[in-house]
């Protein structure tokens, strides 16, 4: 499954027709239902098919906004994206597959039911495509729409965060508030995007990483992991506030520069 | 069906100009009031089935009222919200060991129960449900009656369960609790030595997990001392549709909307039963470490 979901996302990323792109979606939704439902608990069943109900609509979105842009172009290549319903179709099927607000509500429900190796391949890898296509595309796509989720994705997924006991629900809304603070950028500095997502990944990596060495999945099981293992947890301590973005950590990069280029277009 | 098909078969014959009387025929059933299953009815069910939109109440001073309670309880919900999880601080989270889920003190705490026997499928069992003395407990009583209804389908009869009514919060959303942090159910009761059945009903987002169940049983000891039963999560079994189920795993406890805490009497024997319930609450016991006591179908 994983070797599936390394070609998935292969395949979406090196694409420049939409079929392929749309086929290595598929690949990978496909390619991680069995990883999510592995447990065979009820709630592992759960999360497996909101997993597959959301991301098959969002394919099906995707593939329609591609065929209208082809019908109305007559042509299939991801970057040539003219058609502005097809801009729009597009956008929220994007942001369906990343779990942008207002299409988040399937994720922290998903990555609760998941194994904790699993979540960190949702938070990450199956992310990759999407964002792919969300930067081949970005000067197509409406900014005055994709700024507003990015904003509301920023500020739901910081308050909705705030009263949770369970881990991998905490992280998802991190994932949820990170997906916006790179989609607000992807107008102006589509570069800057991919350098939060890579950071992004990095610091989520090793976050899921640690919870999976020390099996926390829920805070009070997090504040007695300092006796088994000190210096995991103070890394663990570091890569956190990495990822919430405090300044001497790599994680206020991405935000700093996002600033910035913020502030030149006047938006901040 | 075969109405259908003889409708359908006579479309054709009577030609196009009397489509739409085979089309209104068709839809009779629909229209009429008619039901299109059996019209039995078991001994002990209610007779007549109102329709969901009869039972609504236009009142429009009472539906002012309602509002203003349900955006009270939301404005409350919010102020937990911003005290932190469960409306408690995060320390008291972390730290808690025990937590009293339902006391018996007074009426409202009865009204969050449900009594039912088999009297709904026409058995002759009888249970009741009060305050007990000084109003310190509750007393569920009554008698088991294992005579089966003499309606042709039924084999088993003879029970008797009290239970939990689902926690709501407001304009009727579900309430979902984090109960991760416990291992066991505390209970204080006084029995008469019969045995019980506890039983989880978790939230079933799908409904395929409607039917679906967690139980174990609560023996009680009887006698004039009260007794502190503790029953771990790792030891209730999962059954579908009253089937203990091959593929068994535990109760879930991070998303733990209980629609249901039930008690359940079933043991076959006719004759009068008692029990007083002081409180049902959680407990975080760090001696017990099993995970889970049955063999789970681990695939690879």
């Amino acid at each position: 499954f994983t070797a599936s979901l390394l070609l998935g996302t292969t395949l979406t990323i090196s694409s420049n027709h939409w079929i392929m792109a749309w086929a290595g979606l598929e690949i990978n939704t496909l390619a991680i239902l069995p990883m999510i439902s592995k447990s065979h608990h009820p709630r592992a069943i759960e999360a497996a098919t909101k997993y597959f109900l959301t991301q098959a609509t969002a394919s099906a979105l995707l593939l329609f906004s591609s065929m209208i842009n082809a019908w109305q172009t007559g042509q299939w290549d991801i970057t040539q994206l003219t058609n502005p319903t097809s801009c729009l179709i597009l956008t929220s099927a994007i942001a369906m597959k990343l779990g942008l607000v207002p299409f988040h509500f399937w994720f922290p429900e998903v990555l609760q039911g998941t194994p904790l190796t699993t979540g960190l391949l949702l938070s990450t890898l199956m992310k990759f495509p999407p964002i792919t296509l969300l930067y081949m595309t970005s000067p197509s796509l409406n900014p005055t729409v994709l700024t507003s989720m990015a904003i509301l994705s920023t500020a739901l997924g910081g308050w909705m965060g705030l009263n949770q006991t369970q881990i991998r629900k905490i992280l998802a809304f991190s994932s949820i508030s990170h997906l916006g603070w790179m989609t607000i950028i992807i107008s102006y500095n589509p570069k800057l995007t991919l350098l939060n997502f890579y950071l992004y990944a990095l610091m989520t990596t090793a976050t899921f990483l640690t919870l999976h060495t020390t099996k926390a999945s829920k805070l009070s099981t997090l504040m007695t992991t300092w006796t088994k293992a000190p210096a995991l947890n103070a890394a663990l301590l570091l890569t956190l506030l990495s990822l919430a973005g405090l300044p001497p950590l790599t994680g206020f990069l991405p935000k700093w520069l996002i600033i910035q280029e913020l502030t030149k277009q006047d938006m901040a | 069906m075969a109405v259908a098909v003889v409708l359908l078969s006579g479309a054709p014959f009577h030609g196009g100009c009397c489509r739409h009387k085979v089309f209104l025929s068709l839809l009779g059933p629909l229209l009429s009031n008619s039901k299109l299953y059996s019209s039995y009815r078991r001994p002990g069910a209610e007779p007549k089935k109102k329709l969901s939109w009869q039972n609504a109440d236009f009142s429009f001073k009472k539906s002012i009222d309602h509002l203003k309670t349900q955006l009270s309880l939301l404005t409350k919900e919010t102020q937990d919200y911003l005290q932190g999880p469960g409306g408690h601080p995060l320390s008291q989270h972390v730290l808690e060991q025990t937590r009293v889920l339902w006391q018996f003190r007074s009426q409202e705490d009865l009204n969050k129960w449900v009594i039912s026997s088999d009297v709904e499928i026409g058995g002759k069992s009888k249970v009741y449900i009060k305050l007990g003395r000084n109003n310190q407990a509750a007393l569920l009583y009554g008698t088991l009656n294992t005579e089966v209804p003499r309606d042709g389908e039924t084999k088993y009869s003879g029970y008797c369960s009290m239970r939990s009514r689902p926690a709501v919060g407001s304009f009727n959303r579900k309430k979902y609790y984090d109960w991760s942090n416990f291992n066991s159910l505390y209970l204080r009761v006084r029995g008469d030595g019969r045995p019980w059945m506890v039983n989880i009903y978790t939230d079933p987002y799908f409904s395929h997990q409607k039917d679906d169940l967690y139980s174990y049983f609560m023996f009680t000891r009887g006698g004039p001392y009260w007794e502190e039963i503790k029953i771990p999560f790792s030891k209730f079994f999962f059954s579908s549709r009253g089937r203990v189920q091959d593929n068994q795993h535990p109760v879930w406890l991070d998303k733990a909307s209980f629609l249901t805490l039930g008690l359940t009497i079933g043991d076959k024997v006719d004759g009068p039963f008692q029990l007083e319930i002081d409180f049902i609450g959680l407990l975080n016991d760090r001696a017990h470490r099993e995970e889970f006591a049955y063999e789970t179908y681990d695939k690879n």
